[in-house]
């Protein structure tokens, strides 16, 4: 499945498409037009903060503009403006990874505390189990789940192992199921 | 994005999903090389700010320091193209885009940045811009700061007269 369009929530037929808008702007940006630039960032700004929000939670702006930050001032190593997107995607789910860590929200890698049965009013409330997450696995869950990596190139982008991925996945979604039944 | 004519407050608190002004300016400047930025929390409302500095024809050449005169030769939606005069006499074609609490402008040898927002009744400004640098998304870093630093100040004493 290819990467998500940034201007709406359905992706392109084809995210290598050298007319695609992004890809256009940045080679206008690399030119040294900086109005081409400013266009980039009304662009990337949403595709960015869909990536960044699930996994930093409150800390979404930060992570957005931090992501959004590493992206300009690293526009000029892009060797293929063609791989806009997966690159955007790499430094913004490590840059909303960094900022949750920092933020003091990281939980222990193996998931201890997911919400019980008997707290039903917790248990459905969504944002709340994503916060219950570590930032790892909230991680592999965007890249797999809202932009349809598979689980290697998940683990890729992510530095880890397959089986590591794999495995967040896997409590990642039984946490869900958990707290949906609950 | 979610704007009004207060500006773009960044839907922050809302879905969380998009950024103030004053954070997109700072990205801005983290993609133009040898760009500065001057930031300051000024004692006025947002829209008394804006009303100075989104302005072109009046009160942003009273404190952007090298504009004599501005005259909007178009608008179009938030894109606009402006025709400045410097007091040296130097002409400048602008392009770029104008929305509440938010300005690019460039010009073949210049860039304008500036942004506005609101923060508890006072306003955070920060202004960026300076000389291009040819062929490549970069200011001539020389004397820029300046040049921001006695912008902002003219624009403080303009809006809390």
């Amino acid at each position: 499945m290819p990467s998500a369009d940034p201007a709406g929530p359905v992706g392109p037929a084809d995210p290598a498409d050298p007319a695609d808008r992004g890809i256009a702007l940045v080679r206008a940006a690399r030119r040294g037009d900086t109005l081409a630039l400013h266009d980039l960032l009304d662009h990337l700004t949403p595709y960015i903060a869909r990536i960044c929000r699930p996994i930093a939670l409150d800390d979404g702006p930060d992570a957005t503009q931090e992501a959004l930050v590493a992206v300009f001032s690293r526009l000029r190593s892009l060797r293929e403006p063609e791989a806009l997107y997966g690159w955007v995607r790499a430094i913004s789910v490590r840059e909303a990874v960094r900022v949750a860590k920092r933020a003091g929200r990281a939980r222990p890698a193996e998931l201890t505390d997911i919400p019980e049965r008997g707290d039903p009013q917790l248990a459905a409330d969504i944002d709340d189990v994503l916060a219950r997450l570590s930032p790892g696995h909230r991680a592999v869950l965007v890249l797999r789940d809202i932009e349809g990596m598979d689980e290697e190139s998940a683990a890729a982008l992510l530095g880890v192992p397959t089986g590591t991925a794999k495995s967040r996945l896997h409590r990642a979604r039984q946490s869900f199921r958990k707290a949906w039944s609950a | 994005m979610k704007e009004s004519e207060d500006g773009n407050q960044g839907d922050e608190g809302g879905d969380g999903l998009l950024l103030d002004d004053v954070r997109r300016m700072r990205v801005m400047v983290a993609g133009v090389r040898g760009a500065h930025l001057v930031e300051r929390v000024l004692p006025a409302s947002l829209p008394r700010v804006w009303q100075v500095m989104g302005d072109l024809e009046g009160g942003f050449g009273e404190f952007q320091p090298d504009m004599r005169s501005v005259r909007v030769l178009r608008r179009e939606g938030d894109r606009v193209e402006a025709l400045a005069l410097s007091r040296y006499g130097l002409r400048a074609h602008f392009h770029g885009v104008l929305r509440p609490g938010w300005c690019w402008l460039q010009s073949r040898f210049l860039v304008i940045g500036m942004a506005a927002v609101d923060e508890g009744g006072r306003t955070r400004v920060a202004l960026t811009g300076g000389v291009r640098a040819p062929g490549r998304a970069a200011l001539v870093p020389f004397g820029a700061r300046r040049e921001l630093e006695e912008a902002m100040t003219r624009l403080a004493a303009l809006v809390t007269e």
